[in-house]
């Protein structure tokens, strides 16, 4: 059994992190010293790499809980989990297209505003902002 | 009318109900084109259509049904769309 301090460092995360995923039970001591610290087991620290590793991979802390929940069940198969990552994929496609939208929206700006010099009353970027919307 | 579900690979629950649905669309308009798509062979139309879980069902290039509807739910969806086409 390891304390929290250990768990977190063995998982590359903080003891913030780790107590942040208890509360929104995540994960759970697997034991507490008679002193009441938090104790961890293998499995602990295993399954918080899990959530860890989902987490740097984008998922939502809903999501690695959907993951989580999957893993455990025993009438689920891999391409249950497979779907949770495509709907991932799709999710981060979606916000990547969104943002080229935007960045494509920004050069637009830029490209307007050929004198810099000018005063904030002829910035072709605040008039543009100050427009409203088209359609 | 054209109708589109997009699947996940290896989901079965979407291969045993496509056929079903489907024969309740034609059974409303025989002339429809039915389509089932790869997600992953088709992402960019899935992600321009605003697709984010699977299954999902669009109509027309819209999607209309974030998950396999019913075969009621989809009788209705396809009823409302036939007169905007005559």
């Amino acid at each position: 059994m390891i304390t929290i301090g250990k768990i977190a460092e063995q998982a590359g995360t903080t003891i913030d992190a780790v107590r942040y995923y208890e509360e929104e039970g995540l994960l759970l001591p697997t034991a507490k010293s008679g002193s009441g610290y938090r104790l961890y087991d293998a499995q602990a620290v295993r399954r918080l790499r899990f959530i860890r590793r989902a987490i740097d991979g984008g998922f939502t802390l809903a999501e690695v809980r959907a993951l989580l929940e999957v893993r455990q069940a025993t009438s689920a198969c891999c391409g249950d989990v497979r779907k949770l990552a495509i709907e991932k994929k799709l999710q981060i496609e979606g916000n990547i297209r969104a943002l080229k939208v935007q960045s494509a929206q920004l050069d637009e700006l830029i490209a307007d505003c050929t004198d810099a010099s000018g005063t904030l009353d002829e910035c072709p970027i605040l008039d543009a902002l100050d427009r409203p919307r088209q359609g | 009318m054209k109708i589109e579900l997009f699947y996940s690979p290896g989901c079965t629950k979407c291969l045993e109900q496509q056929e079903p649905l489907q024969a309740t669309a034609r059974q409303i308009d025989p002339a429809l084109a039915w389509r089932e798509l790869n997600v992953l062979e088709e992402l960019d139309y899935a992600v321009s259509l605003g697709i984010l879980t699977l299954p999902a069902v669009a109509i027309d290039g819209e999607l209309v049904f974030t998950s396999l509807p019913t075969a009621e739910e989809l009788t209705d969806a396809v009823r409302k769309r036939l007169p905007q086409r005559t």
